[in-house]
């Protein structure tokens, strides 16, 4: 539902913008939001310095993912450039429909959620990754809290239950065990690392913990919208959610008053678009090898100028 | 053949027997009609009040009245924030390590001056000062916001006795909602921002500032007062120059608590955001799973909490003051070395002196896990399987042959109530009628586990405790209160609460007691301790969620752990500071009546520490209910995840409703515990 009515007013958003804009209020700074994660300083940083190219001061404000939207309403946080439809809170379209904030469009952010496990699992269910192998093998899943059935830890509960409902429409024997928070599951995934042992996991790219703990995807049918609404469709011809995942959009958020204070970094913004395959070395880079945030967005922003600079020009021209 | 003339006598004796046999009446019906009457077991949906509904609906109206005095509120507020920030932020490192390490010498000597510029030396290095001195600026500003608000409601409360009840339930409420649940709320009130985090935190510090306030008052010797009013002074100038220095150790304590409050709340401050402070660092690295490097910026909080309260604990309790110039020499040298390193000295941003051991502690956590990943599953799965898990869904269902290697049948329910009734019939045939009834209602609680009670049970065990212990208005304030909970349809997330903190407490009542006691009597493992309990109350616990998970993987026994880490310390710590205090006159007094050790503890110091050890239990309840909503991030699904789900989906009332029936369960645990205290109190002549 939240994602039907998300996709409508992206549309709304998509057609706005085109062509030169005014400055506006150059000598304030636009503050944009830092939140938990380091994909998004990426994204955020990125965005922020080509305001910056473009002549705007920019401050980078922390800011708590699940609640910032009231104070987007209130201007005092004026954007937000990585939102996953996945985990949004509700606060957000609330605060749509009152007018507080309005959406950018998508940043075009490649993203999958799927249910995972780290490469050694392979080897204690065998036919992994089809999806048909976790039938057989759920057992070797099993612990104290699941038994009989397997144990999949799934996002926490404020995130929905995707992974449970994937289970439950294939009719995999797996119970769903929330984790609470996203360093619960990656702890999950290091014990299981360490251990070798055996996990399930409901997860997502991109995400540095892909390559740092080589995950996974199982390969579940491919879905379309009549799964998610027809029972007879897909392999369980009783259930509905008997296929992959439903696409994540990954879009940009901003404070209502910004197109009228700043007229072509709303207009920067709205057109700035990122792509999987330039995010995620950039995370590799931060995330493992230890660089910080403004150095490497630095060097890709100088390495890259055509990817971003047509849009701060057709914005400021 | 006097035995059984005896019985009726006896049987009909005591108002603990009585409530017993009706508490276990109501028990052996409801476990009788079960099966026929589901209702019994589960309250049905259509007997619930849409609560939630009407809390966020009426307290929309309210917060948009609230809103423009709240707004101003924080504006006013940014001010003394943003001084102290600017003023912390521009001194110079060293020269601010100067300035403490002078005034620890001043204070307290050699010994002072080396945790002052040792621990900020450690802050330096860590390479998070900017952040850190964010976070001061926060503490700041904070804290004496909540020892003012603690100090006025512990004197309200002394000074008007009866009002008393209705401040320490507020106390309570203060401290068992978590901000969590009225985050939303708070952020609608006051907007975004530091702000936000500094209310959070004064409304959690004051409570115990408050509580030792009233406790130190009236522990103030009636001469001191008589001599106070003899003396002519009006009420004012007893209260601030006789009765307030007077109580001056309970008021220490309480300027403790109240420092260790606050600075364990650091931590809601960056969940808000706005702000790059010290807990910000710890969220980032806490969701990489980075154990080391969390626990460094985690040190960062425990090494000014334990600066600032021994600097403060020295400046109220030594008397002597050491030589200044020596102290401003301490100050001249960190200035000269301030000049000399001024071209050479790399931004703060960049020190690093501690990656190298964040990185190896984390890669030894996952070394450990490695190498005894066997063992820690199976230490897991006996707490599990002989503990936890029967507590929670009782034997019934919990004996399987993958737990315990057998089936429970029906029949072995039918021997199990047996056993349970010869036993209970011994004791009661031998006179302890009352324990026979408690045998027989915690056999019944065995059986079908926490989760499971029939609520009609549990409402009569808490009537029939509430009317043992405080009579019947105390019975009448604990059903009405559950009743809430049961009206509002959280009453099974609120029994998988209940089951999770009442097993944490028990576990922390016996383990910290017992350090409590160790720590009284021996000053070395005081030495040891007192800084574990300080790193344990203000570490952000987040950062010991990952070891644990690591360990034990998600789920109750890493929550059990988690809880315990934190609830266990005000019972070590208030045990302790009730058998040291006993005033020297009584220790003398046992002394010179020939009293060995072991006598004097437990004729005098005990007795003596017994209203000290109660308030550290009634924190210990209280820290182990806060506790939840931290236990929730690593997968509970009691009322700690109802808080998360209500703030994913910005539903105020959820929020609102879910703390509040936390906040009901650990208040009425609590007041039945103290009413039993009073009772065995008065029956001690205390």
């Amino acid at each position: 539902m939240k994602r039907i009515i998300l996709g409508g007013v992206s549309a709304l958003a998509m057609t706005a913008s085109a062509g030169a804009a005014e400055m506006g209020a150059v000598d304030e700074p636009i503050k944009l939001a830092i939140n938990e994660w380091t994909g998004q300083h990426i994204s955020t940083h990125v965005a922020g310095q080509m305001l910056s190219a473009a002549g705007y001061k920019v401050e980078y404000v922390t800011a708590g993912y699940m609640n910032m939207y009231q104070a987007m309403a209130d201007g005092d946080i004026h954007a937000a450039l990585e939102i996953w439809s996945s985990n949004v809170s509700e606060d957000y379209a609330k605060q749509v429909e009152a007018g507080g904030v309005v959406e950018l469009g998508d940043l075009e952010l490649a993203a999958k959620e799927g249910i995972a496990y780290p490469a050694h699992v392979a080897e204690m269910c065998p036919g992994l990754p089809a999806w048909e192998a976790l039938q057989a093998c759920a057992g070797n899943f099993a612990t104290a809290e699941t038994l009989p059935a397997g144990r999949l830890v799934d996002y926490p509960a404020d995130w929905g239950t995707p992974g449970a409902d994937r289970m439950t429409g294939l009719g995999l024997p797996f119970k769903a065990v929330p984790a609470g928070s996203e360093g619960a599951l990656i702890a999950e995934l290091r014990a299981s690392t360490e251990k070798k042992s055996p996990l399930l996991i409901t997860f997502w790219q991109p995400h540095w913990a892909m390559s740092a703990y080589d995950v996974q995807f199982v390969d579940l049918p491919v879905g379309e919208d009549a799964c998610f609404n027809d029972p007879a469709w897909g392999p369980n011809p009783n259930a509905v959610n008997d296929c992959d995942f439903a696409p994540t959009r990954i879009f940009k958020g901003a404070w209502a008053g910004m197109e009228e204070k700043w007229p072509a970094a709303f207009e920067i913004l709205s057109n700035y678009t990122l792509d999987v395959a330039d995010q995620q070395p950039m995370m590799g880079a931060i995330d493992v090898d230890g660089g910080s945030v403004e150095e490497v967005v630095s060097g890709w922003m100088s390495e890259n100028e055509s990817k971003w600079k047509p849009v701060v020009d057709a914005a400021v021209n | 053949m006097s035995l059984t003339q005896d019985l009726p006598r006896r049987l009909s004796a005591s108002r603990g027997t009585r409530a017993g046999l009706l508490v276990l009446a109501v028990g052996i019906v409801c476990l009788l009609l079960e099966q026929s009457l589901p209702w019994l077991s589960i309250w049905p949906a259509e007997w619930t009040v849409p609560t939630t509904q009407w809390i966020g609906d009426g307290l929309g109206a309210v917060l948009d009245a609230l809103k423009p005095a709240m707004r101003a509120v924080s504006a006013v507020l940014e001010y003394p924030m943003a001084g102290a920030n600017w003023l912390l932020n521009t001194i110079p490192p060293v020269l601010l390590i100067g300035l403490v390490a002078a005034l620890g010498w001043y204070l307290g000597g050699a010994l002072m001056a080396a945790l002052g510029f040792f621990g900020l030396l450690f802050v330096l290095g860590s390479g998070y000062w900017s952040e850190s001195m964010n976070t001061l600026a926060l503490v700041f500003v904070s804290v004496p916001l909540a020892l003012v608000l603690g100090l006025s409601i512990g004197i309200l409360a002394y000074e008007v006795p009866r009002v008393k009840a209705v401040v320490q339930g507020v106390l309570d409420v203060m401290q068992t909602v978590p901000t969590f649940a009225y985050l939303t709320p708070l952020l609608v009130l006051f907007g975004f921002g530091p702000v936000v985090g500094l209310i959070a935190s004064a409304i959690y510090a004051a409570p115990p500032m408050a509580r030792n306030v009233l406790l130190g008052l009236e522990r103030v010797e009636d001469e001191v007062k008589e001599a106070a009013v003899m003396s002519g002074g009006t009420r004012l100038q007893q209260l601030f120059l006789v009765e307030l220095p007077a109580a001056m150790t309970q008021l220490l304590v309480g300027i403790n608590q109240c420092l260790m409050a606050a600075l364990s709340m650091v931590i809601i401050a960056a969940v808000i955001g706005g702000f790059n402070d010290i807990g910000w660092e710890v969220l980032l690295t806490m969701r990489k799973a980075q154990f080391g490097q969390a626990f460094l910026a985690g040190l960062v909080i425990v090494v000014f909490a334990i600066v600032i309260d021994r600097l403060s604990r020295a400046l109220a309790t030594e008397r002597r003051r050491y030589d200044w110039r020596i102290g401003a020499g301490i100050f001249a040298a960190c200035a000269l070395i301030y000049l000399v390193t001024l071209s050479s000295m790399p931004p703060v941003a960049e020190l690093a002196w501690f990656d190298g051991a964040a990185a190896s502690v984390d890669q030894s956590v996952g070394e450990f896990t490695r190498q005894n990943g066997a063992g820690l599953d199976s230490l897991k799965n006996s707490a599990m399987f002989y503990m936890l898990l029967p507590l929670r869904i009782g034997l019934d269902q919990a004996v399987l042959p993958f737990t315990w290697g057998f089936q429970w049948t029906p029949a072995m329910s039918a021997w199990f109530f047996l056993a349970a009734a010869v036993i209970a019939g011994a004791a009661a045939l031998s006179g302890r009628t009352t324990l026979a009834t408690v045998l027989g209602c915690l056999a019944i609680i065995l059986e079908t586990g926490v989760a499971n009670l029939p609520w009609p049970f549990l409402l009569a065990g808490v009537a029939g405790l509430g009317w043992v212990a405080g009579g019947w208005r105390l019975a009448f304030f604990g059903v009405g209160l559950l009743s809430l909970i049961l009206l509002a349809g959280l009453w099974d997330r609120a029994m998988l609460s209940l089951y999770l903190s009442g097993a944490s407490v028990i576990t922390c009542a016996l383990v910290g007691g017992a350090l409590g006691l160790w720590a009284a009597l021996s000053k070395t493992a005081w030495l040891v301790l007192q800084p574990i309990c300080d790193m344990l109350q203000t570490i952000p616990l987040f950062v010991f969620l990952i070891p644990v998970l690591m360990f034990f993987q998600i789920g109750e026994f890493s929550a059990f752990l988690a809880i315990c880490a934190y609830a266990i310390v005000p019972m070590i710590r208030y045990t302790r500071h009730g058998l040291v205090t006993t005033p020297p006159e009584l220790m003398e007094a046992a002394q010179a009546s020939g009293a060995t050790t072991w006598q004097s503890l437990r004729d005098v110091r005990f007795p003596y520490a017994v209203p000290t050890i109660l308030l550290g239990l009634n924190q210990t309840i209280l820290y182990a209910f806060s506790m939840l909503v931290i236990a929730a991030l690593i997968g509970t699904t009691g009322l700690g995840q109802s808080i998360y789900l209500a703030l994913g989906s910005a539903d105020v009332g959820l929020g609102i409703a879910a703390g509040s029936a936390m906040a009901i369960l650990a208040l009425v645990a609590d007041r039945l515990v103290q009413g039993f205290a009073k009772a065995q109190r008065e029956a001690l002549g205390l």
